[in-house]
């Protein structure tokens, strides 16, 4: 029985060729790259699979009960099964353990879900945000309206304060030493520049496109609905866990969660998120790629403190003189 | 860890799941593939001062899981029908172009997963969940070997078309 090529890969992954047929396929393989290719495809999904069927187990592992519903594998069946499942567990623990590698999905998600339930808290954060690269993407053009515009005060080195509910406080130091300051408390937003009448809008997002992120579901100032994009949008992987080498109190083990844009989806490229072990509270995040305007950023959020700042903070009169001129857009 | 060990970690990562499907693909058996697979990454890691960052990464790794799995073969020892050389260096390079493509298209198998209903999702937690072979299965399930083998490949082929779909319908997103 003569069997086509898509046959013989499938049972080639199930060990099910003969001599001959393994033969054939060794022919076919070497009569085309594309041949080699095709084989590529279906040899990735075959071992995704395994890692899916195995991400699947971990999520929702079987009731007690589930085993009697199952089919009955004999006993000559299920024990070799048995003692082969528990090498490939104790295989991939001892793969864990010796390259602190979290690998699977499964364990990435489910670290990623308690990042977004740390992020639950009423306290205040302050970030430092640092521009480690500005890259302009090779296929823009820019029109003239936005070459008309005036620069963005420069976001390197500037500090931004988050509240719950959409508040926050962005101060962008300026060449001159003075500060543009922007911000929202949730009822307006403002802004206070270093001269001219101070801003405000009662459209909350009309202040926000100075920080990166908003309009492409990772607003700065929403870290958790950030972080829930990620999920759908990126591919997880988590990285080792480091100890700190002194013994600070405050240097709790950090872990790195390492998200890569999945094709088709928009934000920054890849969003590189440390975070402590134990608390699961996030110390920086990394945004690499991240569209800004015209531009690509690599931007780097450190968490700096968390503490209430008092109850006007987010207000703009906390932010500039009492006789500077206020004009409601 | 130092900042080398950690960059050698971050590429290792991005890099391992073609790396894994290279190895399945001669390997065959999954505990052998991870056995195989903790061999290539402690070697990436060992020798990443080697690597040239000017080449690509995934191609370097390859080299390395090309070498393990031909240590492999030597070490089983076993009369089992396996690739000649020749056609594992051509399958190497085959999987390097296929990389990138693939692990994008393969985000959507989870939700193709998720529409397999009855016998065929089945079939695949036993084939895959379980590591079990058709002959294992077909026993379990009251089923021929050869009707198991046909149906996983028709499942296997079902979640193709359906990555495949999923792909061209988010390549017309605007």
């Amino acid at each position: 029985m003569t069997r086509g090529p898509s046959e013989l890969v499938s049972r080639y992954f199930d060990d099910l060729l003969t001599a001959d047929e393994h033969r054939a396929l060794q022919d076919w393989l070497r009569s085309s790259s594309d041949h080699a290719r095709e084989f590529a495809r279906l040899a990735l999904l075959h071992d995704r699979l395994r890692g899916e069927q195995l991400a699947n187990s971990l999520i929702h592992p079987p009731l007690p009960n589930a085993t009697q519903a199952a089919p009955a594998v004999p006993r000559r069946t299920r024990r070799p099964f048995i003692i082969s499942a528990t090498l490939v567990m104790a295989l991939a623990a001892l793969l864990m353990v010796s390259l602190e590698i979290g690998r699977t999905p499964a364990a990435a998600a489910t670290e990623l879900k308690r990042l977004i339930a740390a992020q639950e808290t009423d306290l205040d954060r302050t970030y430092r945000i640092a521009v480690e690269e500005v890259a302009m993407p090779r296929r823009h053009h820019r029109p003239d309206a936005e070459a008309n515009r005036p620069p963005k005060p420069p976001l390197d080195g500037a500090i931004l304060y988050v509240r719950k509910g959409n508040q926050f406080v962005l101060i962008r130091p300026m060449t001159d030493g003075r500060q543009f300051v922007t911000g929202s408390n949730g009822r307006t937003s403002w802004a206070v520049r270093p001269d001219g009448p101070v801003r405000v809008s009662a459209d909350l997002t009309r202040f926000n496109r100075d920080l990166p992120g908003h309009e492409h579901d990772f607003p700065l100032i929403q870290i958790e609905r950030g972080l829930a994009h990620l999920r759908d949008a990126y591919d997880i992987h988590l990285l080792p866990m480091e100890t700190p080498d002194d013994t600070a109190a405050d240097d709790l083990p950090t872990r790195l969660l390492v998200a890569v844009k999945k094709r088709g989806h928009r934000g920054p490229q890849r969003v590189e998120i440390t975070y402590a072990v134990r608390t699961g509270q996030i110390r920086q995040l990394r945004f690499i790629e991240m569209p800004y305007g015209p531009e690509h950023l690599t931007v780097r959020l450190t968490q700096e403190e968390e503490r209430p700042l008092g109850s006007l903070f987010f207000d703009h009169q906390s932010h500039h003189e009492s006789d500077r001129i206020v004009e409601e857009e | 860890m130092d900042s080398k060990t950690i960059q050698a970690m971050r590429l290792w990562t991005l890099a391992q799941p073609v790396v894994s499907a290279f190895v399945i693909s001669v390997v065959r058996d999954f505990s052998a593939r991870d056995d195989v697979l903790q061999e290539v990454a402690v070697a990436v890691i060992e020798s990443f001062d080697s690597y040239d960052p000017q080449r690509p990464f995934v191609a370097w790794a390859m080299g390395i899981a090309q070498n393990k799995v031909r240590q492999y073969l030597r070490r089983i020892q076993r009369d089992r029908l396996v690739f000649d050389d020749d056609v594992l260096v051509h399958l190497a390079a085959a999987f390097e172009e296929e990389s990138a493509e693939q692990s994008q298209s393969l985000a959507f198998l989870r939700s193709c997963l998720e529409q397999l209903e009855g016998r065929s999702r089945k079939l695949c937690e036993l084939r895959y969940g379980s590591d079990l072979k058709p002959a294992a299965m077909a026993e379990s399930l009251g089923m021929t070997a050869n009707t198991v083998a046909k149906a996983l490949q028709r499942i296997r082929d079902q979640l193709r078309a359906c990555i495949e779909r999923k792909v061209a319908v988010e390549m017309r997103m605007p």
